[in-house]
Parts: structure tokens; sequence; C-alpha cells
């Protein structure tokens, strides 16, 4: 004990959410914003798990089912998301499908990677080292919403290319999944408590399993 | 490598500008005209967000950030004219968000038809093209929350420059913090360029006016939500209730 720093929750304190003010755990809610009080996040890794894996089913439908479709002289073409990239790197715009491949692709497995690795490491499952850990919490939070990008192009292309008989775009089923994906991710980031980490973290220095309490 | 990034981009030595001490000078001014009240009562403590670890929280110089001992995260910050800074960019967002309903973000000519995209144009046809559930989101996402978040952050803060709190001033607060993240107008101005070069070979399409617009309440909005000073904001709000 005596090399490691005092955590809050070790003297029934709480660091409030929303305002930030550390008042007494038992108080139940915060004397200040009336947030809820807690400990942790909780149900944390259950909450950030279920989301997670609604992400990842629903990201295979989202890859495979045509974003939008394109009906040219009367001409039908589906778009899916690695179809737009290809379209884009052999019209040799490459920065441009390089920023849909990061967005589209790149970051929301990343993330569901990350937020994987980091649950495994909240309950204990792999060595936690909480400080590369906090930090790609920190990315994932940060980058999630860049994946939007997607959604919008089909929304804004729905909305211009009404050309009558020479050309119209009509949305596909795999926006709205692709929308879900980035949405359910987002709400999974949100749900993890990057505190659990050092509780593993602490846990270990010490010998011991942290407290059911706290690991829930 | 990363906590000394990190570090350096907490407390970045801008000492030298003469932009520097023009705005310490304003600060300085401003600072004795409205202190940040000091709240009653013993120490105020800080636990770090992402360890827990308790600190005693000391009051900090205009500029500087208190990082955490244990893992070297921000803890607390005290950030320049926050009030103001939030007061004017959100007002700003507010005033140029008619300007870009009022003015096309896209301009398009092909097959003898001009179509013309504004903001609300992108929710509309993605509701009226049988895909209502997209829609909602695009118009949640980049006309709902940019305008409750400007509006709520005008709410909240102008008057509490003078020292008054809004009625339901805590309860805006709160659901503001919640909102944050899903403001997405920075990504629906990627959007927006990754159509244009979409529809580069099928039609002559320009920038109309509403997107520079959009582009200046998109740098408005990210000032006044990296302005909010949070700790100052509820000490504030705490002493303006009693």
């Amino acid at each position: 004990m005596s090399d490691r720093f005092p955590r809050a929750v070790e003297m029934g304190l709480a660091g409030c959410q929303t305002c930030g003010k550390v008042s007494p755990l038992v108080l139940g809610r915060c004397p200040r914003c009336d947030s809820k009080l807690f400990m942790r996040k909780p149900d944390s890794v259950r909450r950030t798990v279920a989301f997670m894996l609604a992400a990842a089913a629903l990201y295979i439908p989202a890859n495979v089912l045509p974003m939008m479709s394109m009906v040219e002289m009367g001409v039908v073409t589906e778009n899916t998301i690695i179809g737009g990239i290809i379209y884009f790197w052999q019209g040799e715009a490459y920065p441009i499908a390089l920023v849909i491949l990061t967005a589209s692709i790149i970051i929301p497995l990343l993330k569901m990677v990350a937020l994987t690795w980091l649950c495994l490491a909240a309950s204990g499952k792999i060595k936690p080292s909480p400080g590369t850990l906090s930090r790609i919490y920190w990315l994932t939070e940060l980058m999630g919403r860049w994946s939007m990008v997607d959604i919008f192009v089909v929304g804004i292309l729905v909305a211009l290319v009404q050309l009558g008989n020479y050309m119209t775009v009509s949305p596909g089923p795999g926006a709205l999944a692709f929308a879900g994906v980035v949405v359910l991710t987002m709400f999974a980031a949100i749900s993890f408590d990057p505190r659990l980490l050092w509780d593993r973290f602490d846990a270990l220095q010490i010998g011991s399993s942290p407290s059911k309490e706290i690991d829930s | 490598m990363w906590n000394a990034v990190w570090k350096a981009l907490a407390n970045y030595p801008s000492e030298w500008s003469l932009v520097h001490k023009m705005k310490k000078t304003f600060f300085r001014l401003r600072r004795e005209l409205s202190p940040w009240p000091r709240l009653p009562g013993g120490a105020h403590f800080a636990a770090c967000h992402f360890c827990d670890t308790l600190h005693e929280a000391e009051p900090l110089a205009e500029g500087k950030a208190a990082l955490c001992r244990c893992c070297g995260e921000v803890l607390y910050q005290n950030r320049p004219a926050s009030l103001a800074r939030v007061t004017a960019f959100s007002l700003t967002a507010l005033i140029l968000m008619v300007v870009v309903n009022l003015f096309p973000f896209l301009v398009m000519d092909g097959a003898g038809i001009r179509t013309t995209l504004n903001l609300v144009s992108g929710a509309k046809a993605l509701v009226a093209s049988g895909s209502p559930l997209l829609g909602i989101a695009l118009a949640l996402f980049t006309i709902v929350t940019p305008l409750v978040l400007a509006s709520g952050l005008l709410y909240v803060c102008a008057p509490l420059m003078i020292g008054k709190i809004a009625p339901g001033a805590t309860h805006v607060a709160k659901w503001l913090n919640r909102m944050e993240p899903w403001n997405m107008i920075e990504v629906f101005l990627l959007g927006v360029l990754v159509s244009l070069l979409k529809l580069d070979k099928v039609a002559d399409v320009n920038f109309g006016m509403g997107f520079w617009a959009f582009g200046v309440v998109m740098l408005c909005m990210a000032a006044a939500v990296s302005g909010i000073d949070r700790d100052e904001l509820w000490d504030r709000l705490e002493v303006a209730r009693k």
C-alpha cells in the first residue's frame, strides 16, 4: 500500500462523472449536479461487451450489403463500402480512397479490437498495462465519430443526385447496418470505465483479486 | 514517449509571443473583474478519471493544467476566460446557423437540372426515400445536437458571467456534457467533401455559401466546446445557486 497512490474509492469517495466533484459514495447522488454517484461505471465490462458484440454482428451486413444503389439510364449499380474505395482507387483519387478506407473499415475494426483488448484486460484475462491502455481508450473515444462519414455521404448523394431518368441514388440496407455499427461502438466506448484497468493493476501489485463490488 | 508528447501539449510554452502578452493583460483585467469563486469549506479534492487517484485540488494559474501524479493524464485545467469564450463562440455559431440554413452547401448542374443541397435536404431525402431511421440519425447528429449544444452553452454561460444562474441551468449543463460526443459537424463537412469528389465526374459541382458558413460554425463549436472549463463552470454554478 505504501508505495502506491491513494485511490478515491479506498476512502469511500467517488469523483462525479459529470461535474468532477469528489464526494462520499454514501450520498448516492452528487450534491452539486445531482447525477448518480458510482464507484465505477455500472456493469462497465458487460455493457461494453454487449454493445460490441451487437456492433460486430452488424459489421458483416454493413460490409456485404450495398450502402446505396445508383440507377443510371435504367442500369442499377449497387455500391458497397469496399466498392466505393475501389472506385476511388481506380480513378486514381488515392487520398480520398484512403480517407474512406480509414474511416469506414480501419477505424471500426481497430475500435472493436481495442475494446476487446480493454475488456480482456479489465476482467483480468490478460495482463493489464494501464498506461498504454488508457491512451488507447482515449483514442477509441476520439476516433469513433469519424466512421459516420460514409453515412453522411449517402445522405448527401441521395439528396443531390435526383436527376429524373438520367440518374438517381437511393440508400441501401447496408447504410442502416453501418450506422448501427458506428452508434453501437460509440456506446461501447462510453460504457467502458478505464479505472477498471488500474483496479486490476493494483490488485496484481498487491497479489489479490479486486473485490467483487469493484469488479462488476 | 507518449507521456512526453502529452505533457508538452498540456502546457505548451507560449509565453514568448506578443499576442500572448496582450492576452495575459486582458485575462488579468478580466479575472480581476470577475474572479473564479473559491468554494467555501476546507480542502477540495479531485479524482483522476483514468486511475481514480485522489489529489488535493490546488488552484492553478490560467492556462495551466494539473496532471495526475499516478498516470500522467490531465486531472483538471484552468482554461483562460472560459465563460467569455464559450459565450462568444456559441453565440457566433448560433447566428451563423441561420446563414447556413439560408444558403446551399453544394450546387450541382448535371443533365440540364440544377440541384442544391442544404443542411436539411440530406435528412429529408433519406426520410423520403424510405430510410427514416437514417434520416433521423443524420438530422440528430448534424442539426439538432449542434443547435442544442450551442444554445445550451449560451443559456448556461452567459448569465454566469455576471454571477447569475439561469433557471434549470444545472440540468442543462449536465445534459450538455452527455451530448458532446454526438456533435458531428466536422464529420459532415468531410462527407460533403467526399461527395463533391464522388460527383465530380458526373456533373458540375460547386461549393455554396452554406458550406463556408458551416465551416465557420464547425470552428466556433470546436472553440466553444474546448473552451469549457468544467471545474470553473461547476464551481460558478454552485456559488451562483446559493
